[in-house]
């Protein structure tokens, strides 16, 4: 394909509450501003019926994985936080396939445990995303999933699809349909926004759009990668965050235009 | 249509003075949604109170009956033994068959009477059907090798098969069947929850009070020094909730041993305890008990999606009918706009939906969601 014409599906991801999760080092669950890699990855797989221990497919397609994404809108306030306590006990274990039982570790089980997960309240983000077209990937064996059947997933998903976490359930369809665009940025301003328009807050990957003023605020490494294999996230990749242009969308689209 | 593989259910639950769910600082929860700040009730804590439930007439725990006269004493036969059938010589299958019984039931557990009620979903069964083969090409065709390496094998797994009968006797495997469980660290032994459940929040802005009260010693006579008696305060709200929930049912169906019938009256009768069970607290003091003003549920293939955007723009207050009315009007839009063609049917104190399909009771449609489950799995019902 040319680079003046990739084929980018289109995803808005718009609940009450929705979670990107960040980096988390303990009982806080953070979450970012934008979607993660990793989520996506995990998002569509959930979509077409893998399971967690189908690793290699997840790293396959996180690796092919590219994508941009617009805020379509800031609502204030923009984090909740959610309080959790769940009753540990010392003594809680599980069978495993190791064939012997796992069980806590640690000490302080006399209170429950509490936990905090923040999350953004009636977000709107729409997604544009494609898979990297690679030699590897071609020929007899090689991974042959394509942009149509994710699209076809997310039309009849073989599970129930959130958005970060389980109770962040879509208060609509995923999947809005395909843009032709030569970059991720690009293919970002091709999409009209539901709730604003003009300059809206996006992230896109370095190479995929513009890294200079007037669009690009900043490029960062972002640690937004999973190492499927060991269930661990690592690694970074470049961004950059800055803005696109957004026209708003008609009334019909509004509602939901694509089938 | 196709066989459905969701069922959703949107309800609406109107709460007058109570504390159903608190943050750390006592306030009750809240969310912000379309610029109004809304009361809310967490997933988690909504989803204790339908597991915990005992007193409702369906309660899960209620369910046990069931269980035990269905197959779960077979699973291991059907699903980890006969698939041994053909693939490796009699004798030898014969030879693990008693070893494998007694190691997963109990010491009596050959005999099919004597066994224990276990719920194996798809994690259990896969594990015993892989250790199962291995054990088989360990014996190469020996029957006494297969009962020495089964008998090994037996007492190197007696902790984890002892903990694997703990996690999966009833009632308990029950509701890991439905709420899911995540206790270690093995992403293929824990048991994914089939059932999603959004935060619960109120369809107007938050309704709250700050109740002002005191605890006085009614017991004081004159002459007794006053003593000191509290002063306290307490959050009040009232509201009418907007409550979603989707049921995932392969995955149920395989959390049940792919017994469709059993995963059908699970779904029957968490359709009563959505309807029925209060998420409340302060019990005694706020008696925040009260059914469903509404009930829609809806079968269908295509990608579930709330309805709580019907109500992001916030409405001017309370009313029954007027949420029911935005509740249609946001599914008459989706309807219009994707055509995902879910069947539906509902249960309205207020107006009637007009595009929530056949009116009932809640024993109906209730009943009408466990059918459209045995639909979702034709073969396994057989």
């Amino acid at each position: 394909m040319t680079p003046a014409g990739h084929d980018w599906l289109v995803l808005r991801l718009e609940a009450p509450m929705v979670a990107f999760g960040g980096v988390a080092i303990d009982q806080v669950g953070v979450t970012r501003d934008f979607p993660a890699a990793s989520m996506l990855t995990g998002l569509i797989g959930n979509a077409l019926g893998w399971h967690r221990t189908d690793t290699a497919r997840h790293q396959n397609l996180q690796d092919r994985l590219i994508f941009a994404a617009r805020r379509d809108a800031e609502p204030v306030p923009a984090r909740l936080t959610d309080m959790q306590n769940a009753q540990l006990g010392k003594t809680d274990r599980g069978w495993t396939t190791w064939g012997q039982p796992e069980g806590r570790d640690g000490a302080s089980y006399a209170a429950p445990h509490r936990r905090q997960r923040d999350y953004l309240a009636d977000l709107c983000v729409t997604v544009v995303l494609r898979l990297a077209d690679r030699p590897e990937d071609r020929g007899p064996g090689a991974d042959s999933l394509h942009i149509e059947e994710i699209e076809a997933a997310f039309h009849r998903p073989a599970r129930p699809l959130f958005i970060g976490r389980k109770p962040c359930l879509p208060v609509g369809p995923i999947a809005q349909g395909r843009v032709k665009a030569a970059t991720a940025h690009a293919a970002l301003g091709c999409v009209p926004a539901v709730y604003t328009s003009g300059d809206c807050r996006a992230l896109w990957p370095v190479g995929d759009g513009p890294s200079d003023r007037p669009d690009a605020d900043r490029v960062v490494a972002l640690a937004d990668l999973r190492n499927w294999l060991t269930g661990l996230h690592g690694g970074t990749r470049m961004v950059v965050e800055g803005r696109v242009t957004a026209q708003m969308a008609p009334a019909a689209v509004q509602q939901g235009g694509a089938p | 249509m196709s066989a459905p593989r969701f069922i959703q259910i949107h309800s609406l639950h109107a709460y007058t003075a109570v504390l159903l769910n608190r943050d750390d600082s006592g306030l009750a929860k809240r969310l912000p949604y379309g610029g109004v700040m809304r009361t809310r009730v967490s997933s988690q804590c909504l989803k204790r109170h339908w597991r915990i439930e005992e007193s409702d007439p369906h309660a899960l725990a209620k369910l046990d009956g069931f269980v035990d006269s269905f197959r779960s004493r077979e699973l291991v036969t059907k699903k980890v033994l006969r698939p041994l059938d053909g693939r490796f010589p009699a004798e030898v299958v014969k030879a693990l068959e008693a070893e494998i019984q007694k190691a997963v039931y109990g010491d009596k557990g050959a005999d099919r009477k004597n066994r224990q009620t276990l719920l194996l979903g798809a994690p259990e069964i896969d594990w015993l059907a892989a250790e199962a083969v291995r054990l088989a090409e360990a014996a190469a065709g020996d029957p006494a090798e297969a009962k020495a390496v089964v008998t090994e094998w037996a007492k190197s797994v007696k902790d984890n098969l002892k903990v694997l009968r703990e996690q999966t006797a009833l009632p308990g495997g029950l509701a890991a069947a439905l709420f899911g469980r995540m206790v270690t660290s093995d992403p293929a032994a824990n048991l994914d929850a089939p059932i999603h459940v959004a935060h619960a929040f109120t369809v107007h802005g938050e309704e709250t009070e700050s109740d002002y009260f005191t605890a006085v010693d009614d017991l004081w006579e004159p002459g007794q020094d006053h003593g000191a008696d509290t002063i306290q305060e307490t959050e009040l709200t009232s509201g009418l909730f907007y409550g979603y929930v989707v049921v995932d049912l392969p995955l149920l169906i395989k959390n049940c041993g792919d017994d469709a019938a059993l995963a059908g009256r699970v779904v029957e009768h968490l359709v009563h305890l959505v309807a029925e069970v209060s998420p409340g607290a302060k019990l005694g003091s706020t008696a925040p008990y009260g059914r469903a003003g509404l009930m829609l549920i809806e079968a269908g293939d295509r990608q579930p999606r709330s309805l709580a955007g019907a109500f992001r723009t916030a409405l001017s207050g309370s009313d029954l009918d007027q949420a029911i009315t935005a509740l249609d009007d946001e599914l008459g839009r989706m309807d219009r706009a994707y055509e995902t063609g879910e069947a539906r049917c509902h249960l309205s104190l207020g107006v009637a939906l007009a595009a929530g399909g056949e009116q009932g009771s809640l024993r109906t449609i209730a009943s009408w969601a466990g059918e459209r489950v045995v639909d979702a799995a034709p073969e396994a019902a057989a």
